[in-house]
């Protein structure tokens, strides 16, 4: 009996982890540490002087970006003109263009075409 | 000196008026290469920058691959370490031309056209030839909306057998850009 018990046991353990295992949750950046803490123009030198080195640094990671707003919509803001932000809602934060900002984000990568690098998931540190 | 900055200046500023350009950082693209009866495979990729050149049709679009959300984290964690290698392969770029484009005869209503360009991703190129495009003017933005179909195959991605049955080699894209003025 006790046997019983501890097999079935074992089999509902196993289903939760493997559940959890297949349907875990997607990474919260907005907790994450963040891996690096650069000005705008910092990282925009990075990428543009050598593309390949800096997305093995900076790709998939949480990182801090400060400079000034130079872009804002409902839920994306772009920094100096070098860094743009995603966030996955609307901002709820009141901020104006040409003011200070920092900003935390996962890097996806850099967008040739306009020379910028892009974050996602961000959230606005202050 | 002075005369130099000047034509530099005078250069620059010719340039700016013969190009008109209409571009978007938050262009949508989703794909869906789902089997029925199996678990969804589709994401949704939202920072999309796309750029179209309204003197001549020229248009371009970059991707990048970690931007894409899957519903399930790890599905999308899969997709990007080992089907879609987005360490190695960040981006996916699309280069083309629309074919007839008018800027003026641009309306509020839907016109329809095509666009031919190549397709890279993977590090493979592909081209693709005559896919149907919706363009429309609204609130003076540039709408371009459409569908196209690609094969996993035609960009060396490999699936495993394990999981060929539950995902399907043609994946069709969707996508919908919405131009400003720049």
């Amino acid at each position: 009996m006790l046997k019983k018990i501890i097999i079935f046991g074992v089999i509902i353990i196993l289903v939760i982890v493997g559940y959890n295992y297949v349907y875990q949750d997607h990474r919260n950046i907005e907790n994450e540490k963040a891996e690096f803490s650069l000005k705008s123009s910092e990282i925009a030198t990075k990428f543009l002087e050598n593309s390949t080195e800096a997305e093995k640094l900076f790709l998939n990671k949480t990182i801090e970006i400060s400079g000034t707003i130079s872009e804002i919509n409902s839920n994306d803001l772009t920094i100096d003109d070098k860094v743009f932000c995603q966030f996955l809602n609307d901002m709820k934060e009141t901020i104006e263009v040409n003011s200070k900002v920092k900003v935390k984000g996962r890097v996806i990568g850099y967008d040739d075409l306009l020379e910028q690098v892009k974050l996602d998931q961000c959230a606005i540190i202050k | 000196m002075k005369k130099i900055t000047f034509v530099a200046l005078l250069l620059i500023s010719l340039n700016a008026i013969g190009q008109s350009k209409y571009l978007t950082k938050t262009g949508s693209l989703d794909f869906e290469a789902s089997v029925p009866s199996f678990e969804e495979v589709a994401a949704k990729n939202s920072s999309v920058t796309a750029i179209i050149n309204t003197d001549n049709g020229e248009f371009a679009a970059l991707a990048l691959v970690k931007a894409f959300r899957f519903k399930n984290a790890l599905m999308e964690e899969h997709f990007n370490e080992n089907y879609v290698e987005s360490d190695t392969y960040p981006k996916a770029i699309f280069k083309g031309k629309v074919g007839n484009f008018s800027f003026d005869s641009l309306s509020e209503k839907d016109s329809y056209s095509h666009i031919d360009g190549s397709l890279t991703f993977h590090g493979v190129t592909k081209d693709l030839k005559g896919i149907p495009l919706t363009v429309k003017m609204l609130d003076d933005k540039i709408i371009l909306s459409g569908n196209f179909k690609v094969m996993v195959s035609d960009f060396e991605i490999e699936i495993p057998k394990i999981v060929a049955n539950k995902l399907s080699d043609e994946v069709s894209v969707d996508f919908n850009f919405e131009l400003v003025k720049k």
